[in-house]
């Protein structure tokens, strides 16, 4: 037992986070110790000085406007209900735009048709290269962290049941894969916010990472590809799955596994709530 | 072992499943928590990411993230730690992030817990006015600013929520996905590794002075 209070119990004090039984006993040894006084004196003013020179970097001019253009652009639902006065006088703006735009809807119905049809295809397009970008840097997390996986097996019976009760929906694994593709394991992991499943496959020598995730929204055109920073990326939409791959091994090898895993999906069903 | 983590997924996603099901994201609540934030997540993450351009990035990849993940959110629970997770996680994606996460080696546990002062606090090393003090005492910003640049990420993430965000060490544990204990351990590592930097620095500056 030591005589003095330890580094994580003068912190403790300082950040007011003792229970009073803890609080009571630290009070009553520091009423009898200079030293450890001395010290929780430090770590308060340390704290407070923290604070101050922590307070370092403050909003670039207009990064907040551009950033709220940004999100609403992305989320055009989000101009329903504004939260304060300005944005109420920014919906009457809108609505005022709406009325102008539906009057040039009557004038010229088909240039309409064609902007909405590009900025669908512009946002579609940032939330693919957003989701890519996502799944290239968790496939290079899962590389470089060399961990094994939360689930050790080349079994699809162990590894699809291993996911019971932590998703939301079930997914098939295909039972026949090419002689230099094996299944290594799963781990659970989260994409574009949602919970998913992060199959864990080599092809030869390569890694290849397949998110399997519920679909919520078109966040990727069904069989698509893509390059990003060296890697490949290819997935698809089903009726119910939304699934991306990543592998720097060769792309047509990397779409033989993909379409396996489609064919295996057929019968697949979401969870009821 | 198994069976504890399933129980804990459980509780974490079915709330989940059910808020994504609501009608799309309620973006006029999200801003009115969101926007206050602006300011503080993007302190946080130029301390992090070390510049603006990237900081940047990471505020508007975490604004974004968040909105679109806004129905997860579960009203009544702490929307600040909610989005410094979505912060964190965001930033140890980056390529900064990977690039640190995988050269820092940290020790999360102290040699024991709140009974082991005595090794690391002999008598003898604390003074009433130690340099660390008088430089503190003076207000000395910059030599401040400098100890935390050199601290590793996680104790530096750590400090900047405790200190600079005040907030709670369970709001914290939420936010850098931890337990508490880490937590704990973390920043009492932090203030001394801030301790040291301070009284090496002021030798320093003593021994040109001389």
């Amino acid at each position: 037992m030591s005589d003095h209070l330890s580094p994580a119990l003068l912190s403790s004090l300082a950040d007011a986070e003792l229970t009073p039984a803890q609080r009571a006993i630290a009070e009553a040894h520091l009423a009898e110790c200079p030293s450890c006084t001395s010290s929780a004196l430090f770590h308060s003013l340390l704290k407070s000085a923290t604070a101050r020179a922590g307070q370092r970097y403050s909003l670039p001019p207009g990064f907040e406007e551009r950033l709220v253009r940004t999100a609403r652009r992305e989320s055009p639902a989000s101009e329903a209900s504004p939260p304060n006065a300005a944005l109420r006088a920014a919906k009457t703006f809108a609505f005022a735009g709406w009325a102008a735009a539906i009057a040039l809807l009557l004038i010229s119905g088909s240039i309409f048709v064609v902007e909405r049809n590009s900025h669908r295809i512009a946002l579609e397009s940032s939330q693919t290269a957003s989701l890519a970008t996502e799944a290239c840097d968790q496939h290079l997390a899962t590389l470089a962290a060399n961990l094994p996986p939360q689930v050790l097996s080349s079994d699809r019976h162990t590894v699809k049941p291993w996911f019971q009760g932590k998703l939301p929906f079930s997914f098939n694994l295909p039972e026949n894969l090419p002689d230099d593709t094996k299944l290594e394991g799963a781990n659970l992991t989260y994409l574009h916010n949602q919970p998913s499943a992060l199959l864990l496959y080599s092809i030869g020598k390569h890694r290849a990472s397949v998110f399997v995730s519920q679909k919520t929204s078109a966040n990727i055109s069904d069989g698509f590809r893509a390059e990003h920073s060296g890697f490949h990326v290819a997935g698809f939409t089903s009726e119910d799955l939304e699934v991306v791959a990543v592998s720097d091994v060769d792309p047509a090898r990397l779409s033989n596994l993909v379409d396996l895993i489609r064919q295996a999906q057929s019968g697949t069903l979401p969870l009821k709530q | 072992m198994e069976r504890k983590s399933y129980s804990g997924y459980s509780m974490t996603l079915l709330p989940w499943k059910r808020a994504a099901q609501k009608s799309g994201p309620q973006t006029s609540a999200f801003e009115d928590l969101a926007l206050p934030l602006l300011p503080s997540l993007y302190n946080v993450a130029f301390w992090l990411s070390r510049n603006a351009a990237d900081a940047e990035d990471l505020v508007q990849e975490t604004y974004l993230k968040s909105l679109r993940g806004f129905g997860a959110f579960e009203p009544g629970t702490n929307f600040k730690a909610w989005i410094f997770r979505i912060l964190r996680n965001t930033y140890l994606t980056s390529r900064t992030g990977l690039a640190t996460r995988n050269t820092v080696a940290l020790e999360d546990e102290l040699s024991g817990g709140f009974d082991s002062g005595a090794a690391l606090h002999p008598e003898s090393a604390i003074d009433r006015q130690t340099p660390e003090m008088n430089l503190i005492g003076l207000g000395d910003r910059a030599a401040l600013q400098a100890a935390m640049e050199q601290l590793p990420p996680p104790l530096l993430e750590v400090i900047l929520l405790c200190d600079m965000e005040e907030m709670k060490y369970k709001d914290i544990a939420v936010a850098l996905d931890v337990p508490i204990g880490t937590v704990m351990s973390r920043i009492a590592r932090a203030r001394a590794a801030l301790r040291e930097s301070l009284k090496a620095s002021n030798f320093l500056s003593r021994g040109v002075r001389a």
